[in-house]
């Protein structure tokens, strides 16, 4: 708390530039890979050395819609899945976009909204109004977001997922007004007791009918209502307007972003988030400029934000992944995450992942490290198209050091101290026959220790 | 009846002690099984499981105020018909769906504190389940949980079993959370161990407690590193604890069912653990809630009483005490959906061989209401005190932040 006072606000959302105590190297190169989205190989993350940090986050924001060619394959792998009808099967389908888009920061962003907006299948239990939803959550993920919290509000899966499919004159139903002011605009303390009444009334005769959304004028309470100190004959579209039109939201929002991109470990002052929550009002609510600051600033590529957050299951198992080109079976990953904490359309409940601290206690921690096995096991798992070893083979990667220095430039926020690199060699000394099977166990050795749970 | 428990005891001492020497490493028994081996006075410490009901549960209509005109009048449609409730006088009964309950009670085994809630109720679910579990306002900081404060207040036990368990998937309730000691969260005991090929080098390699270097001064790493290695210590230590566990209880195949015999075979091996914690989720119920609502509570009634009736069996049953709680009650009225939007004040429940049996507690007043909920009669920190004190023997004071006079809720 007290160190986050001594930041200046104004350094800290100025344009970062290197200094020889903080070069632009591969280490800050693959922070910025990591954060931004999941992960990015050797190749890759040395390229961007090449370029300027401001260069490398304005080419991730640009690419803020996918190309109609992966749209197209995405969509109609979900669309089989869809034509199952099971939502559990639904992770896999999203699991697929993790792992090979090319718009690494959009499908993050998703995955921002869908933490936010958190709408949980099992409820809900209808996979199209789930995938809808994240079609949704992703074409908005860059964009407007009063237009995203308007379209969320006649949403099925989300007025499905909080009771609210039925909003009658007589008896207003308040779980999604109050949720829209506590979670998903606000904050708590930001708005009364009176004004989750009022605002119900607004949103009356909003409903769902047929799977799909409707305003039935014979059920809205067209009377006068005072929302957040406004006074009028408000429907649900005027509602949304107050509450985006309130101070709170761009710094409400703004300390979310801060916390999925930089650190959730101290929370920041008001001061410090006031540049961005300005921003973020002065572009109209629009996202993209405030992610760009962000991951172009000081603080993003300082030692506050470096190694300062823990990895979402969903950032450990992709980040892995996606620095080794690798493929594997999708399902197998879909309820691998479910498990350890993080299952896509599964949120634990409407105030979506707690995050930090809160992913890790010995059941997720044993399940990393188990989830990494089974999928460094399962034969569908690919590096490059082939093997470990010839993937790593074809990088000039021959021995177990060179090995754990690959990946620690990859995986890893912080160097690895020299007694666990040895420990790590000796542990493989056994098996030095079989090549194959020494990098996968240095892999899933370097992927299950602490520090490659620090993002 | 001590018999059978030291049996169980010894079985299970001899169980790991013949496994560690069946694979070589006889003189390598952990420290805490050969602590467990002497420390002979543990058994009497008194467990506290406690079950929370996430979501608000219905707590009028699971002690009934059945023949209040006021309550048939507010629930036309929810009321629980007369003919259904299991009466237990001429004004209160119990949902037909917790039998298991009404059992217990009959047996002395069960009491209902009735009207439990805190001034100035807060109806958001996260809010009002942090005030319960931390004990403080959202304005006041809050690191840490009354349990939490409670196993800091305990002796260090070097080398022992941890000193509270979470069993579930969900994320650790605050409750249990402490500023000294890190709680485990166990699933399922099968799922508590290390695969893969290398799993055996892989267990070496994190069960190394390795000092930070003072150049990574890293307080997330230093919490990685300690959650690492008590991840390892406990995986161990449970998985081999439950290795021989017999049972003629029969729990319902439910996840909550499975996860109280996980408790009951903790228990039983003798674990140290003085604190479980369940979560029961689903109790939101804001649209279509008889059938729901039906269900959640027959689970948790079935549930509690097979492991009431298991620990008895193996004659545990008076030290451990099953304490179930809910975020807030429900509104009196119900909604347009056939269902009922966040309350206040509603029922708490404590179950075991040392509870002084009944319904304590006046008969709600559906007249007196404020913004449409029950008005509260106690403070929980009340039933918090007594369960500190009278049961775990705490000082209630010190984890509370202030004095709240106890409830007479122990034989």
């Amino acid at each position: 708390m007290n160190e986050m006072q001594t930041i200046d606000p104004d350094w800290a959302w100025q344009p970062f530039e290197p200094t020889s105590q903080r070069p632009w190297d591969r280490s800050l190169a693959a922070h910025l890979y990591r954060r931004s989205g999941f992960g990015a190989d050797l190749a890759r993350i040395d390229q961007a050395v090449m370029r300027t940090p401001a260069e490398v986050v304005s080419e991730l924001i640009s690419n803020n819609q996918e190309t109609p060619d992966f749209r197209s394959t995405a969509d109609s792998l979900a669309e089989a899945t869809l034509a199952g009808g099971d939502p559990a099967k639904l992770s896999a389908a999203w699991v697929y976009r993790l792992l090979y888009t090319p718009n690494q920061l959009l499908e993050k962003m998703t995955l921002f909204w869908h933490g936010h907006f958190a709408t949980g299948a099992e409820k809900v239990n209808d996979a199209r109004m789930m995938w809808n939803q994240n079609q949704l959550l992703r074409e908005h993920a860059l964009g407007d977001f009063g237009r995203l919290v308007h379209q969320i509000s006649a949403d099925p899966a989300m007025l499905i997922y909080l009771d609210s499919a039925k909003n009658r004159k007589a008896h207003p139903n308040e779980n999604f007004a109050r949720e829209l002011m506590e979670l998903f605009c606000l904050g708590e303390g930001n708005y009364g007791e009176t004004d989750v009444l009022e605002l119900a009334r607004c949103f009356t005769g909003w409903e769902i009918k047929n799977k799909k959304f409707r305003k039935n004028r014979y059920q809205h309470d067209s009377g006068i209502k005072s929302v957040l100190q406004q006074r009028g004959d408000f429907d649900g579209d005027d509602g949304v307007r107050i509450v985006l039109e309130q101070p709170a939201t761009q710094t409400f929002i703004a300390r979310k972003l801060y916390r999925f991109f930089v650190s959730e470990e101290r929370s920041p002052t008001d001061a410090l988030l006031q540049p961005l929550a300005n921003l973020f009002r002065e572009s109209d609510l629009q996202i993209a400029p405030v992610v760009e600051r962000i991951l172009g600033s000081n603080l993003f590529f300082s030692s506050n934000s470096v190694a300062c957050r823990i990895k979402s299951p969903v950032e450990l198992v992709m980040g892995m992944l996606r620095s080794l080109h690798a493929t594997t079976n999708t399902q197998l990953v879909g309820r691998g995450l479910k498990n350890i904490g993080q299952g896509l359309f599964y949120p634990p409940n409407v105030k979506g992942w707690d995050g930090g601290r809160a992913w890790i206690n010995s059941s997720t921690l044993l399940g990393r490290a188990n989830l990494i096995a089974d999928i460094l096991e399962n034969e569908a798992t690919r590096f490059d198209g082939g093997s470990l070893s010839e993937c790593l083979d074809r990088r000039e990667v021959q021995t177990p050091d060179q090995a754990i220095r690959y990946f620690e430039q990859c995986l890893l926020s912080v160097p690895l101290d020299d007694a666990t690199r040895i420990q790590i060699q000796e542990s493989v000394e056994s098996i030095s026959g079989d090549t194959e099977r020494q990098m996968r166990a240095i892999l899933h050795a370097l992927t299950s220790l602490p520090i490659c749970q620090l993002a | 009846m001590l018999v059978s428990m030291n049996q169980s005891r010894r079985r299970f001492l001899q169980s790991s002690i013949g496994g560690a020497a069946a694979i070589g490493v006889g003189a390598a028994m952990p420290a805490c099984f050969a602590d467990a081996a002497t420390a002979g006075n543990q058994e009497q410490e008194r467990i506290l499981v406690v079950v929370q009901l996430s979501g608000g549960n219905d707590g009028l209509n699971t002690v009934v105020p059945y023949a209040d005109d006021h309550y048939r009048s507010a629930r036309p449609k929810l009321a629980i018909p007369i003919s259904d409730v299991l009466k237990l006088d001429d004004d209160t009964g119990l949902h037909p769906s917790i039998r298991g309950m009404h059992d217990l009670l009959q047996d002395g085994q069960f009491v209902a504190v009735r009207g439990v809630g805190y001034e100035r109720p807060n109806r958001s679910h996260f809010e009002s389940m942090d005030i319960w579990h931390t004990c403080r306002r959202k304005n006041e900081p809050r690191p840490d949980g009354w349990l939490g404060r409670f196993m800091d207040q305990q002796p260090e036990s070097a080398g022992g079993d941890v000193p509270a368990l979470h069993l579930g998937h969900e994320s650790q309730p605050a409750a249990i959370a402490s500023t000294s000691i890190r709680v485990p969260t166990v699933k399922t005991l099968a799922e508590f161990q290390l695969h893969g090929n290398d799993k055996q080098a892989l267990r070496e390699l994190l069960q190394t407690n390795r000092p930070v270097k003072p150049t990574q001064d890293n307080e997330l790493l230093d919490f990685l590193q300690s959650s690492t290695t008590s991840a390892i210590a406990a995986s161990q230590r449970v998985s081999e604890a439950a290795a021989g566990y017999r049972s003629d209880v029969t729990y319902p195949k439910t996840e909550l069912g499975n996860k109280l015999r996980v408790v009951a075979q903790l228990i039983d091996a003798g674990l140290t653990t003085r604190v479980y914690y369940i979560q029961h989720d689903g109790f939101d119920t804001h649209a279509q809630q008889t059938e729901t609502h039906s269900i959640l509570l027959r689970q948790w009634s079935d549930a509690v009483t097979a492991l009431i009736r298991d620990l008895d069996a193996h004659d545990h049953g008076k030290r451990v005490c099953v304490m179930t709680f809910s975020e807030f009650g429900r509104r009196v009225s119900e909604n347009a959906s056939e269902g009922t939007d966040h309350g206040a004040a509603g029922p708490m429940f404590l179950c075991g061989g040392g509870v002084k049996a009944g319904i304590v507690g006046k008969r709600p007043d559906l007249t007196d209401l404020q913004d449409g909920d029950l008005k509260h009669e106690f403070d929980f920190r009340q039933v918090y005190a007594s369960v500190l004190q009278s049961w775990l023997g705490a000082d209630p004071t010190a984890i509370l932040g202030k004095d709240y006079q106890p409830l007479p809720l122990f034989g």
